[in-house]
């Protein structure tokens, strides 16, 4: 067992000085991580009274009070984008985790036992993989609307994201399962839990590190969409919100620049530092496309 | 080897099982909430004000639905309904039925979306083979590798409320003219008939749209069909043809494009769900009236009958394409093994 650990623990630090030697998932990382810590120092000195309505001017363009601005209800532009790249990224993570680890524990058992089980969750997960899964969203998400949180929307989103891991764990497994090794601990008696968990797991860990970093962009594509569609959290900051409300108030067309246009840049660096990270990753799994 | 026959019976019998799991959950999901569904239209009613024909819309719906019966009656029902096309009524503009709203929403998604999947697909696939052929030092893959990565990286709506800026505000403020920035006509056009005069204000509405999803899909069929090209291009059978001694032109087009169009093909069933989903979006952003809009404003006035009827129209249209190319890919690429593991 200990012996088992620390092999776990040499594989994840293999892993990891692989990882900071890959040029493109470090810059990813770096560029990812400057923002969120940004928006969370940035969130204590603009606590969430700076977005309630009409605690400022309404539309009053960048000024020393407000460096971005405020908008049509008198809401602080910096204050939101704060708290909203926060709440984004906090659906982002519950997203990918849950999608992760549901995925993985599907895969897994759907891969490895086969048979009868294997076959109804291959389907299930081939229903949910060929049909847009934002459409579900908007049908779970329209029932309940108005009483959405974060938290809520995270959940929401799950219940598509886990559908995408489980068919690459599945596929690994399968290729994985008949291996000697694999073999060696069935004849020495182990439970298929055992073996999944001890012999399988470790060989995983970097596809489900991939699968995080997909499911996380993902999730935060689709909140931004729900809220667009107005189901998301009303009463809280998302950067998917916040586009919702520039949108409402047509800020595009009163020429409200600085309303509109911070989520949707900060939207785009995201996408782009998280391709960036999820390309990085890529090439760590697949040393085949890393550069010559 | 398993025959294409055994193929097809697996392929239909997935298709149709996925609709029908599909159309059972969007049954089930509104019922998962506490109370009776009809309890919710009425209370929902009276919250925006309705009055009018509210009682017969209640009846049609117990008479419709079997909506005093237990569950299982219910679902039958409703997959009998659904059968005959019936999707209920719409509860903001009762006596219209769902079916009603999505037949005259239907062919505005319609025409966007396959006009504009044909121009990206064949701009992307033709530009993409172009730059693969060419190499990686060449003037086209310096400049359009790098803009098809934006354009695949940035989301339909975030591109949709860019072009939204430049093309309809922007251009607007600094030359005086810009693209209309909502709906699919001037209103009042549709009183005069299809004449030209209102085509050609269809097309004008539909610009700003149809680009953005051009734009946002044309980045992904580039860059897929570059680097196949350049997969091709190291092939034994291109080395093969150069020492016959082809021309560059045949070499290119008659061996690695046509090669390389096969995967290209089955990578339009892939994103076919991205595609159409990143349609509704920008749909909503430009007030077009298809069925994203549609749904998007029936999310607003909580009609959920229409969310409902919206919502899986567009699923079972998606399965049903999926399933269409799955059908035509074997007949077209003899090398693809049937029977799949």
């Amino acid at each position: 067992m200990a012996k088992k650990i620390t092999y776990i623990i040499a594989s994840i630090r293999g892993g990891i000085s692989v990882a900071t030697h890959n040029r493109k998932f470090m810059a990813g990382l770096v560029m990812f991580l400057l923002v969120a810590i940004a928006a969370i120092i940035g969130s204590y000195f603009l606590p969430k009274s700076y977005y309630r309505t009409g605690s400022f001017k309404p539309g009053q363009p960048p000024n020393p009070e407000n460096p971005l601005g405020t908008d049509t209800l008198g809401r602080d532009v910096l204050a939101q984008l704060c708290w909203g790249i926060q709440n984004s990224i906090r659906i982002g993570v519950i997203v990918a985790t849950i999608g992760t680890l549901v995925g993985a524990a599907i895969g897994f058992i759907s891969g490895y036992y086969g048979g009868v089980l294997d076959r109804v969750l291959s389907i299930i997960i081939d229903v949910f993989l060929s049909v847009p899964s934002l459409l579900f969203l908007i049908l779970i998400a329209a029932l309940i609307r108005g009483t959405v949180t974060v938290e809520i929307m995270a959940l929401i989103i799950s219940i598509t994201s886990w559908a995408w891991p489980a068919r690459q764990i599945r596929a690994q497994v399968l290729s994985l399962k008949e291996r000697d090794f694999v073999y060696m601990s069935k004849l020495s008696g182990m439970g298929g839990i055992e073996i999944i968990v001890r012999e399988l797991m470790p060989h995983m860990f970097q596809w489900m590190g991939a699968n995080f970093i997909n499911a996380f962009l993902v999730a935060v594509l689709t909140e931004a969409g729900l809220s667009i569609l107005g189901l998301g959290p009303q009463r809280e900051m998302t950067l998917g919100m916040m586009i919702y409300w520039a949108l409402s108030y047509a800020a595009i067309f009163r020429g409200m620049w600085w309303w509109w246009s911070s989520p949707v840049l900060v939207l785009i660096y995201l996408f782009f530092s998280l391709y960036v990270l999820h390309l990085g990753f890529d090439e760590i799994i697949n040393p085949r496309t890393r550069e010559k | 080897m398993p025959s294409y026959g055994r193929y097809i019976i697996e392929r239909t019998l997935t298709f149709v099982l996925s609709i029908f799991i599909s159309i059972t959950v969007v049954f089930f999901i509104p019922r998962l909430v506490p109370g009776n569904p009809i309890d919710a239209i009425l209370s929902r009613m009276a919250n925006i004000g309705v009055s009018v024909g509210a009682q017969e819309l209640v009846e049609e719906y117990k008479k419709m639905f079997g909506l005093d019966k237990d569950i299982f009656t219910q679902y039958i029902s409703f997959l009998r309904e659904l059968l005959r096309g019936n999707l209920g009524y719409s509860i903001n503009s009762f006596p219209a039925t769902v079916s009603e709203l999505i037949a005259r929403a239907l062919p505005w998604t319609i025409g966007l979306l396959s006009v504009t999947s044909v121009i990206s697909w064949i701009l992307g696939t033709l530009i993409g083979a172009l730059a693969g052929w060419r190499g990686e030092k060449s003037i086209l893959s310096r400049i359009f590798v790098p803009f098809a990565l934006l354009m695949y990286i940035i989301p339909y709506y975030i591109l949709a409320i860019l072009l939204l800026f430049l093309l309809s505000y922007y251009m607007r403020i600094t030359f005086g003219f810009g693209l209309p920035s909502s709906g699919g006509y001037t209103p009042g056009m549709e009183l005069q008939g299809l004449t030209l005069e209102f085509i050609l204000d269809v097309i004008e509405h539909s610009t700003l749209p149809a680009l953005s999803i051009i734009l946002s899909s044309l980045g992904w069929w580039f860059l897929s069909m570059r680097s196949m090209i350049i997969t091709m291009k190291g092939e034994d059978f291109i080395l093969m043809a150069y020492a016959k001694g082809l021309r560059e032109k045949v070499i290119m087009w008659k061996y690695a494009f046509r090669n390389a169009i096969l995967p290209q093909t089955t990578g339009l069933a892939i994103s076919l769900s991205r595609i159409v989903s990143g349609a509704l979006l920008t749909e909503v952003i430009f007030a077009y009236p298809g069925i994203g809009w549609l749904i998007y404003t029936a999310i607003t006035s909580l009609d959920y009958p229409v969310i409902q009827g919206g919502v899986l129209l567009i699923i079972i249209s998606v399965a049903l394409a999926n399933f269409l190319i799955d059908m035509l890919y074997p007949l077209i690429d003899p090398r693809i093994k049937y029977g799949g593991e």
